[in-house]
């Protein structure tokens, strides 16, 4: 008996010395659906290797992610750690509520080992504020099988002449009814990637440079017109449609050609589409300039005590181990320059991605209004073009007006 | 008598307590977690509030100014109103006339009630997603039915003058089977002796309706308007997730704008102010039905 | 008479086929293959039936948990909000008290403002509470609804007087009038108000998810939430799990339109 009180005590000192040195870090970001099990996946593992700290992870949708994590800052809580798109680091930055980590570059992952714009990604100013979490880059996606049906063979097009030349072939009405059914290079707005940036590259145009408005220049307005008029006149895409639509028209197989992420391949494979991922085509400098987004994971300001954690835990995520799991299960490339591509030879696309992702760049550089500038001046500039409520110069030029206010 | 009258009084004073007391609970309540928030954030409508940073600056009436200044905020309201003009007659109409219908003694009548009870039941950020896949004029199955007989479908929620249509459709689907059971109610708390009374006297059934059921339905009618008013002019989600406001702020409402202020822009302050705009208008449009409702009763 | 009635079951069935329309949809996309989904031409019935979403939900989601949790939520707030809405509508509809109308309107306050704009100062009350991620938080500041209050009290100001007033004479008190009169004569407008407070809170998102803060409190509608990706939606599990999650509260609707249909035989007290 005494023995057993013994042991028992033994014990319970045991589990109180153990969880007294259990790091407790919670970790907030908006991975839902099909990616969710990948990053769990992660996460539980390094549970598992880590007795001395716990990830208590909580997955939301982002727009849910946003509601809950500011009342939570203003209360001075929230995660210790969160993830969430690069876009809004500099706003959460300038607010002074997420820690700058140069040291976690110092110590625990070199910047070498990085993409150099990833790496770019993740500095603000003079500091470095996260680290990565996803790359995401956009892939030029095609139909492979209505590209053989219109005759176009098996290459997507070379440069955007020849975009919207097979575009206008691969637009068709096949059932003769007046309305079309197959769209030939299809262009959601909402609920979508930056793809209009993407399209002014295209024609060596530019949003925004070293704090100047190029978003009313000759080069921008000349093809952001040449793609509104194709899809009003030609209708290769219908509007306005967001990402989820432009996905479903894809996989459907009603749609011959498309931008987007790594996170839609694995979509489009479990439809039986035939379809190829490719870059951008090359704007008339001969290049192809891609559009580049993904995430980052920050450090909560009120949490710097949990740092070192973190800071593994950080480590641990963008480790070789953890990123080929993530990229061979999610489609999304690596984090990671040293990687050799043969770990991918199963799943080439990664390595497509990887490949684009070197050619890629963010749209708006860093505004810390990106959110508000996309929602209230980009969209609207495109829908009024589409819906003939301005000529897209008329709509670029007060986009360049309404720009003014949030560049200072 | 004067004891008798003070024993009255006692007794009267009495109930006025008992009153009270009866609505202590919901008031404290009311007060602690709608009431408190409430004056706080009227009191921040006054301020420059960026929510991510600790400090607000106090900027007096700056926020009211702009908002007067602001097209999507009068773009807003009148969307709001449209919405509301829109969903408030015909989705009261068809509750009652459903209330009516599926009261009658028919074959079945428990099962069309438990359909159109569906709906309202269902969350709407479910709803809204299947609407918007089955109104999708390219692979949607409405579309595609409707190409198999030969009928164009509409792009309904690409369209800037179809868009709010389709919203105030889609709303009236979801919530008419609430209403219709909130008149169903009131239609079983009538006593069917008015009715035989009526029918001696020869009315006949439409007259019925309008003499018998719709001056004893008043409280539920009273209760049905206004409700329905205030949700209708705090009409969020189905915007939200079947347009986001748009194509080109078509459906963009008061509280999808606040929403968007508040969390996308972290303006907190102006979204605060717009939140009273909106305030003023209900508190002004409930009082006035309130009083036409009590003159009526 | 044959005629009207005929008329009538036309124009029932056609709106019962349009409402009926996007739920036999979901019933049936749930047993689809995501690829079967996206198809085109769409077919409503599966090319190919499959269990796996409704197999595959139990591992994705701690399913048995969120239904436990979303029944302690919505039965608690239901539970106690019908008791005290009915409370203070008794008070509003038959009590005479002075600043009655005024304490009315305020009640009617709490609909006016949106939700949005209160969240961040209810949150900061929740959290001094220190009431976040608990039962209670989740559950007291839903506890009392004006729109419970007012609906009760539209249906309380309509019993006739005839028999409160035979039972004050009998000496009995406010309380017991409330309780042996009113609430068995409003049992339709009690099962109204009930089933209203269930199925809202059921079906409720952001308030759970924004005061709860693990999975082990968390309610059904934030784990379904969990199928909506930023870029693709799991249409399979995300209608399997609408289809499970649906199903209590129709079980409960069908329970409680037992008090619909029955009425209230007021009859007897005209004598």
């Amino acid at each position: 008996m005494k023995k057993i009180i013994f042991f028992t005590l033994i014990l319970l000192l045991l589990s109180i010395s153990v969880s007294a040195q259990t790091v407790e870090l919670t970790f907030w970001n908006g991975f839902t659906g099909p990616d969710r099990e990948y990053v769990e996946g992660i996460v539980n593992k390094f549970n598992e290797e880590h007795q001395d700290i716990e990830v208590k992870m909580e997955i939301m949708p982002w727009d849910s992610f946003f509601q809950k994590l500011l009342p939570s800052l203003a209360v001075g809580q929230g995660p210790d750690i969160a993830g969430m798109g690069r876009e809004h680091l500099s706003r959460f930055a300038d607010a002074g509520v997420i820690a700058h980590i140069d040291d976690f570059y110092n110590d625990y992952l070199a910047k070498e080992n990085l993409p150099p714009s990833l790496y770019e990604a993740m500095r603000w100013e003079d500091k470095v504020y996260a680290a990565p979490m996803t790359l995401a880059t956009a892939g030029f996606y095609y139909n492979k099988e209505l590209f053989a049906e219109a005759g176009l063979g098996e290459e997507p097009p070379e440069n955007w002449d020849q975009l919207f030349e097979y575009a206008r072939k691969l637009t068709k009405d096949t059932t003769g009814d007046g309305k079309i059914d197959q769209y030939g290079f299809i262009f959601p707005i909402k609920g979508y990637l930056e793809a209009w940036s993407i399209v002014i590259w295209g024609n060596n145009g530019r949003v925004l440079e070293d704090g100047e408005i190029k978003i009313n220049e000759a080069k921008a307005v000349e093809t952001i017109k040449r793609l509104t008029d194709a899809m009003k006149e030609d209708k290769i895409s219908p509007f306005v449609i967001n990402g989820v639509e432009g996905d479903q028209l894809f996989a459907s197989g009603k749609a011959a050609m498309y931008f987007n992420g790594p996170w839609a391949y694995p979509q489009f494979e479990n439809a039986g589409i035939d379809f190829g991922v490719a870059a951008a085509p090359e704007n008339p400098a001969g290049e192809s300039v891609n559009w580049a987004g993904g995430t980052a994971m920050v450090l909560n300001k009120n949490s710097l005590d949990k740092k070192e954690a973190a800071y593994k835990f950080f480590e641990y995520w963008n480790s070789k181990e953890s990123q080929i799991y993530f990229s061979i299960n999610t489609g999304s490339p690596p984090t990671r320059t040293d990687i050799p591509e043969a770990e991918f030879s199963q799943k080439a696309v990664i390595n497509t991605f990887s490949e684009i992702s070197e050619k890629s760049r963010f749209p708006l550089n860093k505004e810390p209004e990106f959110s508000t500038i996309i929602s209230d001046v980009i969209h609207p500039a495109l829908e009024r073009i589409l819906y003939d409520e301005a000529t897209a110069q008329e709509s670029l030029d007060q986009a360049a007006e309404e720009l003014e206010k949030f560049i200072e | 008598m004067q004891l008798l009258k003070k024993i009255k009084n006692s007794y009267k004073l009495r109930r006025k307590l008992m009153a009270y007391l009866f609505i202590l609970p919901s008031l404290t309540i009311f007060i602690l977690f709608i009431l408190y928030p409430i004056v706080y954030s009227f009191i921040m409508s006054f301020y420059d509030w960026n929510i991510l940073s600790t400090e607000a600056s106090y900027i007096g009436l700056d926020n009211y100014n702009n908002m007067l200044n602001d097209s999507r905020f009068w773009n807003a309201l009148k969307n709001t109103f449209y919405f509301s003009f829109g969903f408030v007659p015909i989705g009261i109409i068809i509750s009652l006339i459903l209330a009516l219908f599926v009261n009658r003694k028919i074959k079945g009548k428990n099962i069309f009630r438990t359909i159109y009870f569906l709906p309202v039941i269902a969350p709407m950020s479910i709803i809204a997603i299947i609407w918007t896949f089955l109104l999708n004029p390219d692979i949607g199955m409405i579309s595609y039915y409707f190409s198999l007989i030969g009928l164009e479908n509409t792009a309904w929620l690409r369209d800037p003058d179809l868009a709010m249509p389709a919203v105030i459709m889609v709303s009236i689907w979801k919530e008419m089977g609430f209403n219709m059971v909130v008149f169903l109610a009131g239609l079983q708390s009538i006593d069917e002796s008015y009715y035989e009374a009526a029918r001696i006297d020869g009315a006949t059934k439409l007259e019925q309706f309008f003499y018998v059921t719709l001056p004893l339905l008043k409280s539920t009618t009273a209760f049905v308007v206004i409700m329905t008013v205030i949700k209708s002019l705090q009409v969020f989600d189905q915007v939200y997730v079947m347009t986001g406001g748009g194509p080109l702020f078509s459906t963009e409402t008061l509280v999808q704008y606040i929403y968007k202020l508040g969390f996308v822009n972290f303006n907190m302050g102006y979204g605060s102010t717009v939140a009273y705009a909106l305030f003023i208008l209900l508190l002004f449009v409930t009082i006035i039905q309130l009083r036409y409702f009590k003159g009526e009763e | 008479m044959k005629l009207t009635n005929s008329l009538i079951y036309i124009f029932l069935f056609i709106i019962a086929v349009v409402t009926l329309f996007p739920f036999i949809w979901m019933f049936f996309t749930s047993f689809k293959v995501e690829a079967d989904i996206l198809a085109y031409p769409p077919s409503l019935i599966p090319r190919t039936f499959s269990l796996r979403s409704y197999l595959e939900i139990w591992n994705s989601i701690p399913f048995f948990r969120l239904f436990v949790n979303t029944v302690i939520f919505s039965v608690g707030v239901t539970f106690i909000s019908v008791i005290l809405d009915s409370m203070a509508a008794y008070a509003f509809a038959r009590i005479d008290f002075p600043f009655k109308n005024i304490l009315f309107i305020i009640v009617l306050v709490t609909l006016m403002i949106p939700f949005q704009v209160i969240l961040i100062p209810l949150f900061k009350l929740l959290y001094e509470l220190n009431w976040l991620n608990t039962y209670l938080g989740l559950i007291v500041p839903r506890a009392s609804s004006a729109f419970g209050i007012f609906l009760l009290r539209q249906f309380f100001v309509k019993i006739p007087y005839a028999l409160e007033d035979a039972a004050r004479i009998d000496g009995c008190s406010e309380f017991t009038i409330f309780r042996k009169i009113i609430m068995p004569l409003s049992k339709p407008a009690l099962a109204t108000i009930a089933i209203f407070h269930f199925m809202y809170n059921w079906n409720d998102f952001l308030w759970p998810m924004v005061i709860t803060n693990s999975m082990s409190m968390r309610t059904l509608p934030v784990g379904l939430a969990l199928f909506r990706g930023e870029h693709v939606i799991e249409y399979g599990m995300l209608t399997a799990g609408a289809v499970l999650a649906l199903l209590p509260i129709i079980l409960v609707y069908l329970y409680a339109q037992k008090y619909f249909v029955q009425g209230i035989a007021l009859t007897g007290l005209k004598g």
